[in-house]
């Protein structure tokens, strides 16, 4: 085993006791993006040929001199006895959707492909203030819209370490990938209908989406502003916990960053489940989807997979989790819908800043006036994902249309966000501590295979989103390997701020599980 | 079906929104378009209470955990230059845009 | 022939005077700096920025709401403006639509004809202010120094009856902001704009016609030379038997006229919606309360205080509450001095007021203060200096900061009530002007005023003069 597939909370034990250095894990890190990431992600990519189709992916810019310079900087504070910080000596990777100082940041798309930003998001500051080794910025869906990541405008896009004829989901694909394959050790993602629990959930590594509000959205180019959640993405529950102990707090840069304390996330994390009570519900086992004529379809999750969430409930149930069956959670099916309006209406008015007058791409073509600089501008920078998105959010907060979709969806959020308050209500029938579901309905899938549908697409996010809209915690983690060879993730989900009690539970399943034969197989990208 | 979003609104949409498009991608947005209303008229047939409030974060925002607002004291950001130095034309610390097209006063 | 009645609205920004800009740290005034050095990734709308809400602006735009006697909400909502404009660099803006601030309130204006009139608000609201573009060579050229800027907008009612009344709205407004400190409320620098609607109907009708929106006038005078022009404009179209257009005009005010502006977006376009980056403004009782002890006495009721109070005729008590420091001055002087508020206000308005305005100073400036103007009433009421010494005082005092007994001590301009001294200087002045004593002494008395003044040239303007007569009449006799 090299550094690099190491746990953080190992490295960083390793490290401590000066057995290994910050510069010698960067190296191992650096040497598996060589061996397996290939080339990065650009605007300009030609024909993808054979070799592009076996490797990853993961990177847009590498950022190798800047986490040199941190590792030294950690090894010299060991050397001087000084705290090298609470993520000394981790490589890290970026969703290129953070804003970091003086590097590219690009969304993703070309409107913003030479945008360098002049301040850095407060989870990334606070990551380098910890002694972390920024690796470099992930790709992702243009601007986050979609669950694939192959609406990039980088290309070629990541591919699935398990399987590189699979997407690795989205819109965190870069994140997820680079974890899974040893590139870094921890991934900075964003969720905003479950763009960092279905990707963990495809490429098998724990993803965790944080209460709104918990983690600033500071530097976090915005899609959905009342849904975006940044979050930590490992390979273990424990780098996980790390991670959102260092991110997570109240900033004085972001209103909507709860005055919440932070706990400590790690104390518990040991804990183990005995007395909690755990609920599974139907809703979660289902999802309802509009065929070509418009009409409503209910289909079951795949068997395995509610095979895969009832053997954690039954693990947890011998560790001493009560497990509540049947809990109702009606609105599910309304989570897609829904979306579609808010974060439309949201993501269009996000994206009116991009407009060739202040930064990123402006039109070559001669303009007669500023409006027609304007459409151009705005013409070629966007691909087709930001235009649908723009195009929608217009349609749907237009005066006239604004009562029928869009403060309608907004009241169908009460109901959404009432399912899970009747479920968390430590007075009510339920009493849940968490909720326990299939983070997807599906594993990967093939690339080209529902790109370009973007209704279809949409609903893969249909058992993640619900979290977003109610606000709540949700984590992904990894819960077997389907008949296809590819991770099934399992979901928990909690009341707000009960991320410490989602790790923990997260950590007991976890721990149940370490011995299964599933646990002990690789990506295939690792395998050659 | 009795609503959908037909080439007319179509293409003011795409005004509104200061795009222009090919034939080609115009199709295809105005196609998804139109599969994106189908999924969000599911809305329409729930039944809402005429009470129900809306929700604009799922997390309720109490007195106690809102973040105090901002005092009033004067922290100059060091780099206005970095901020400028993005942008696609400037000239003497101003931004320059195309010129805004007017018509011709009487 | 018809006569017709104008029916005016104003929409007002009002500049607030914070030390910060509305959601970021960068400053708020930058009228002395360069184009784009006084922005922020916040102001200047970077990727992944998020606002955080100034607290004094929210203060200075409840005590503005509270002297407008409009309701303060207790939950009120920022949403986005969406619309593209190159001064706007998020592509929105961030205002206040269908939860504002406050709502209703009103102004009294004293017209001159001795009535109020009440001019209601619809509605007040913060939102920030946008950057600013200028023209060249076929260019836009954007200076984003002024995003960000506080703005409380306030829209009346169509209340206003003619050019002068908005004039006079807009002189009471800017006493109001001033008088509150919560702006500085210079039309030039653009801390006080106003956009104003108008339409005509005939006299005494109570339905409204179709207004025409004048935009750009940026001086009190520009805002009633443009309303009286569109009046005019208005009556003219009409009486040709044309219909009035909702058209958008801007006034030039170098050429004086109006002109047509292209045809703006209707608000549908702007598709409001509640800005999420931004939590629901609570106003609670305890700081609201805390907000209003800082509320002072209004200047319309402080104006009918003063004619009831100190029996000041109107003309007087309107002068003095024009600004606050000045009534807060006259105030004081009155309690120091004790005597006739009246005899206060006169040497205020002659000679305090002609100080402030040589020197554009107000009042809370001067180094005379109140205490000092009452003492040297006092010194002239008792006779120890004449008039012409007092008025000289004034300026001693303010140049010096000494106390006026000191001055007059030091510099020895007490009148010399010295018997004596005052009866040798009138035996001289007597001995070298025989011809006139002989004048006087064949009947022409009226000589005496002569016989005072070369008695007071001689001493240097000290003698008291109604000593120096009876002295003089009595030698003379
Ligand atoms: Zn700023």
């Amino acid at each position: 085993m090299e550094l690099c597939d190491l746990p953080a909370y190992e490295l960083m034990r390793l490290l401590r006791q000066r057995k290994i250095s910050a510069t010698e894990i960067l190296a191992s890190c650096l040497a598996r993006i060589e061996t397996i990431d290939g080339r990065p992600g650009s605007l300009e990519p030609g024909e993808i040929n054979e070799e592009d189709q076996q490797t990853v992916h993961a990177f847009i810019t590498l950022t190798d001199d800047r986490a040199r310079a941190q590792a030294m900087a950690v090894d010299k504070k060991l050397a001087a006895g000084e705290d090298p910080g609470r993520l000394a000596g981790v490589p890290f990777t970026v969703k290129d959707i953070f804003c970091v100082q003086g590097t590219r940041t690009t969304a993703a798309s070309r409107i913003l492909a030479n945008f360098v930003a002049p301040y850095t998001a407060t989870p990334v500051a606070r990551m380098e203030a910890e002694g972390a080794l920024m690796v470099g910025k992930v790709n992702l869906d243009e601007f986050t819209y979609g669950s694939s990541n192959e609406s990039s405008a980088f290309q070629p896009c990541p591919r699935n370490p398990w399987n590189p004829q699979r997407v690795p989901g989205g819109s965190s694909g870069g994140s997820v990938a680079s974890v899974a394959a040893g590139e870094a050790v921890l991934s900075l993602g964003t969720d905003t209908a479950g763009s960092i629990r279905q990707p963990a959930a495809f490429c098998g590594v724990v993803g965790l989406k944080p209460t709104y509000g918990r983690v600033s959205r500071y530097g976090l180019i915005a899609f959905g502003s009342s849904l975006d959640c940044p979050g930590p993405i490992a390979r273990n529950v424990t780098d996980a916990a790390m991670m959102l102990q260092v991110i997570a707090g109240p900033d004085a840069h972001d209103s909507t960053a709860a005055n919440v304390p932070v706990e400590d996330y790690l104390a518990q994390l040991e804990a183990g489940v005995k007395g909690l009570r755990i609920g599974l519900s139907p809703d979660y086992f289902k999802i309802t989807y509009p065929d070509e004529r418009g009409e409503y379809v209910q289909q079951a999750v795949p068997q395995e997979f509610e095979a895969a969430v009832r053997h954690a409930a039954d693990l947890l149930a011998k560790m001493g989790a009560e497990i509540i069956e049947d809990v109702p959670m009606p609105n599910t099916r309304y989570g897609i819908p829904a979306y579609f309006v808010i974060s439309r209406v949201e993501a269009a008015s996000n994206l009116h800043r991009y407009d060739g007058v202040k930064y990123g791409y402006r039109t070559m073509e001669p303009v007669r006036d500023l409006n027609e600089m304007y459409r151009k501008t705005r013409a070629e920078g966007f691909g087709p994902q930001p235009k649908l998105r723009i195009l929608m959010g217009m349609y749907v907060s237009a005066a006239q249309y604004s009562e029928q979709y869009y403060q309608r969806a907004l009241r169908v959020r009460t109901l959404i966000r009432r399912d899970f308050d009747q479920a968390f209500d430590p007075n009510g029938k339920y009493r849940l501590h968490a909720l326990l579901t299939p983070t997807t309905p599906t594993t990967a899938f093939p690339l080209g295979a529902v790109y370009g549908d973007s209704v279809l697409m949409q609903y893969a996010d249909q058992l993640t989103v619900p979290a977003n809209h109610a606000g709540v915690p949700g984590i992904s983690v990894p819960g077997g390997i389907a008949t296809d060879g590819l991770p099934i993730g399992i979901q928990f989900l909690a009341a707000d701020y009960q991320e410490a009690l989602l790790l923990r539970i997260a950590r007991a399943y976890e721990q149940a599980t370490e011995a299964e034969s599933w646990r002990q197989l690789k990506p295939m990208v690792l395998q050659r | 079906m009795s609503e959908f979003i037909d080439r007319s609104t179509f293409d003011h949409l795409v005004h509104l929104a200061a795009l222009e498009l090919s034939p080609e991608q115009a199709e295809y947005l105005l196609r998804e378009l139109n599969n994106q209303l189908k999924a969000i008229r599911e809305l329409e047939a729930i039944p809402l209470d005429a009470d129900l409030p809306v929700t604009l974060h799922g997390v309720p925002y109490t007195s106690s955990i809102s973040p105090t607002l901002r005092s009033d004291d004067w922290q100059p950001f060091d780099r206005p230059q970095d901020i400028l130095a993005q942008a696609p034309q400037a000239e003497d610390g101003y931004l320059i845009v195309p010129d805004i097209p007017h018509t011709t006063l009487e | 022939m018809t006569e017709y009645e104008a029916v005016i609205g104003l929409e007002t920004h009002i500049q607030l005077n914070t030390t910060t800009k509305i959601f970021c740290s960068c400053k708020a005034d930058s009228w002395f700096d360069p184009p784009n050095s006084n922005i922020c990734p916040v102001c200047s709308g970077l990727p992944g920025v998020l606002p955080v809400l100034n607290r004094a602006v929210v203060e200075k735009a409840v005590l503005l709401a509270a002297a407008m006697h409009a309701e303060i909400q207790t939950e009120s909502c920022f949403d986005r403006k969406n619309y593209f404009y190159p001064d706007l660099p998020k592509g929105y803006q961030i205002s206040q639509y269908d939860k504002p601030l406050a709502r209703g309130g009103y102004l009294d204006l004293p017209l001159s004809d001795g009535s109020c009139r009440r001019v209601r608000i619809h509605k007040l609201h913060v939102e920030e202010d946008a950057g600013k573009t200028k023209n060249e060579r076929g260019r836009r050229l954007i200076d984003f120094n002024r995003c960000g800027v506080p703005l409380v907008e306030m829209v009346t009612a169509p209340d206003l009856r003619s050019a002068d009344e908005a004039a006079q709205y807009l002189i009471r407004l800017r006493q109001l902001l001033r008088w509150l400190g919560v702006s500085e409320a210079d039309m030039e620098k653009a801390h006080l704009r106003c956009d104003a609607n108008v339409s005509i109907r005939p006299k005494g009708a109570d339905y409204l016609n179709p207004k025409t929106e004048i935009k750009n006038v940026n001086s009190i005078d520009a805002v009633r030379d443009a309303i009286a022009k569109e009046i005019e404009r208005q009556i003219r179209e009409v009486e040709a038997g044309r219909r009035i257009e909702a058209w958008t005009l801007e006034w030039d005010e170098d050429s004086g006229k109006l002109r047509k502006m292209r045809s703006k977006e209707t608000e549908a376009d702007y598709r409001y919606f509640r800005e999420p980056d931004l939590l629901t403004l609570h106003i609670d009782d305890a700081w609201k309360n805390g907000i209003l002890k800082n509320l002072p006495e209004l200047p319309l009721e402080r104006r009918q205080r003063f004619m009831e109070q100190y029996g000041l005729p109107e003309y007087d008590a309107d002068l003095l509450t024009g600004e606050r420091s000045l009534s807060e001055y006259f105030e004081s002087a009155v309690k120091a001095y004790g005597g006739d508020p009246k005899r206060v206000s006169n040497w205020m308005m002659n000679d305090v007021m002609r100080m402030l305005n040589e020197s554009s100073r107000t009042a809370a400036q001067l180094q005379l203060t109140p205490e000092h103007l009452a003492e040297i009433l006092k010194l002239l009421d008792s006779g120890t200096i004449n008039t012409s010494t007092a008025k000289g005082l004034l300026e001693k005092v303010d140049a010096s900061g000494k106390a006026p007994a000191t001055i007059v001590a030091e510099e020895g301009l007490a009148k010399v009530s010295d018997d004596s001294a005052i009866r040798r200087v009138c035996e001289e002045v007597l001995t070298e002007n025989p011809k006139e004593v002989q004048s006087y002494k064949g009947g022409k008395v009226t000589l005496i005023g002569w016989f005072v003044g070369q008695v007071m040239r001689k001493m240097g303007g000290k003698a008291d003069p109604s000593l120096a007569r009876q002295i003089l009449e009595e030698l003379l006799r």
